[in-house]
């Protein structure tokens, strides 16, 4: 049995911050989900504010690399969607309140 | 994993210097301005001069510089050769320089520049085309690279042919190929480039998303189109096909702005930084660019066409790319020296990477100058053009300097 969460997942994931807007990655909106087997093995789904974002490779190295730091975990995979597109809406109201949203 | 996108980016010292000679070339570009008078003839030499001097020397210079970075960026593989930009930088810089003294005290030096200038040229455009050749995606911005860089091959040849022309190695009507080489280069590489590169930047830093994209795709073909039929027109002398294609290019400016305004309704970010500013008022210009444009076909008085011209250059073109700076360059820097420390130590946001000042005194300055030159044009006043060229030079050192710390933070 695994003991890492899909909140422990989110958690790590929330030290990434896009360097543009200042803001992480969780409260951005632009994780959409965690998938964590009992081998705790990890997938990340995630989506990008852009999709010609210059730092996409570099933004999915940085969640593999957040979630790598989670104790006991296993193999890591960070899959980049586009389906549905991220919008606004996705944020966490702080963000869509600094950037004027809201 | 998948390798990092770092395989397909250029090092910062390869496109740095391209943005420092750039801006380097448009302080020079503002101070010449100081020493023109508001009337003149499209075909002086001294004018001649200046144009090559902000277009080749600051506009050219800093969009080579910016394809070098964008270009594995939207075709999501590496350049064919990225190392031909070391060659680039010096072909076009001293192949400038040179020319812009041939126009201004020895035309023999013409040609010489004008084959620096050329060889450079060819060498990018023969680079992107190839890097294209790599991908097998056709977004509207790929089709646009490629079409500008088609243009650009008509624009150099034209170019150069006129150069011949000037110094009597070539017999040509060097006032038609004029027309067709401003269009080329002008209408067919810069206009196009900044068509395809605003649908990848603008919602980028605008965070707009969900827009149709009809709208730019028609502007992308009725520009391409009216080029064409521009450059045609002025080969074999028929003015009415000139006039035809300044209609479908002027319909696709239309519609141009028609998309800009449908991404603009869904921006996200309401900050108006030095970047967002930049783009309302070189959409401004641009507008009132076309009004003049328009009322320079209706009442051929010739100076309604040089503040036309005016406000697309420096109100629209130069706008476009100086607010863009302040967001590319930062991002180089900071992928460059603050990318491999992030998870391992504190990190600056890109817009702490530039004094908000310096660059808020750019934008005035320039706004300013801009205003007062393009009326100084207009009205044929020495006393504003003076004001608004003195304006965009204090501008300009402003953009100098805060670029300067741009490109040295975090050294």
């Amino acid at each position: 049995m695994c003991s890492i969460s899909k909140e422990n997942v989110f958690d790590a994931i929330s030290t990434v911050i896009d360097p543009e807007v200042g803001f992480n990655l969780v409260e951005m909106g632009l994780i959409y989900d965690a998938i964590i087997d009992e081998s705790c093995n990890v997938k990340v789904i995630m989506t990008l504010s852009t999709q010609g974002c210059p730092l996409h490779q570099m933004i999915k190295q940085w969640v593999f690399e957040a979630v790598e730091r989670i104790e006991d975990v296993g193999t890591i995979e960070v899959e980049v969607v586009w389906e549905p597109a991220w919008n606004i809406s996705m944020a966490d109201d702080n963000v869509k309140e600094a950037l004027g949203g809201m | 994993m998948t390798p990092i996108s770092r395989d397909f980016a250029p090092p910062l010292k390869l496109i740095a210097p391209f943005f420092r000679f750039g801006v380097i070339f448009y302080l020079l570009a503002m101070l010449a301005l100081l020493f023109f008078e508001p009337t003149f003839n499209y075909q002086q030499m001294n004018v001649a001069g200046w144009v090559h001097l902000f277009l080749l020397g600051f506009v050219m210079m800093v969009i080579f510089g910016a394809m070098a970075q964008l270009i594995p960026v939207v075709l999501e593989v590496g350049h064919v050769v990225v190392d031909v930009y070391y060659i680039i930088l010096p072909l076009l810089g001293v192949g400038t320089t040179i020319m812009i003294l041939g126009f201004w005290f020895m035309p023999a030096l013409l040609p010489y520049g004008g084959l620096l200038v050329l060889v450079a040229m060819l060498i990018f455009a023969f680079e992107n085309l190839a890097t294209l050749k790599k991908t097998d995606i056709r977004t509207l911005t790929v089709k646009t690279v490629a079409w500008s860089n088609g243009y650009l091959l008509l624009g150099i040849l034209t170019g150069f042919a006129i150069a011949l022309g000037l110094t009597g190695d070539l017999g040509i009507d060097v006032s038609l190929m004029l027309k067709a080489h401003v269009y080329a280069v002008i209408g067919g590489y810069v206009v196009l480039t900044i068509i395809g590169l605003s649908l990848i930047l603008i919602p980028m830093f605008s965070l707009a998303h969900g827009f149709e994209e009809k709208a730019i795709n028609m502007a992308f073909k009725l520009v391409i189109t009216g080029v064409g039929v521009v450059f045609i027109g002025a080969l074999i002398a028929q003015e009415w096909l000139m006039m035809i294609g300044y209609t479908i290019n002027t319909v696709g400016l239309f519609f141009y702005m028609w998309q800009i305004y449908i991404i603009a309704k869904l921006t996200v970010r309401k900050e108006l930084d030095v970047w967002a500013k930049s783009m309302i008022f070189a959409f401004a210009m641009l507008t009132l660019s076309i009004i003049l444009g328009l009322l320079y076909f209706v009442t051929g008085v010739e100076s309604v066409l040089h503040a036309s011209v005016w406000f697309i250059l420096l109100g629209f073109v130069s706008s476009f790319i100086t607010g863009h700076l302040y967001k590319i360059v930062p991002f180089l820097v900071w992928f460059e020296r603050f990318a491999p420390l992030v998870g391992k130590e504190k990190v600056p946001m890109l817009h702490e990477m530039y004094s908000k000042e310096g660059a808020k005194m750019m934008f005035n300055f320039t706004v300013a100058g801009v205003i007062f030159g393009g009326f100084g044009l207009l009205f044929e006043s020495d006393m504003l053009f003076k004001a608004g060229g003195s304006f965009l030079f204090t501008g300009a050192i402003f953009l100098y300097v805060t670029m300067k710390k741009m490109l040295s933070y975090g050294e």
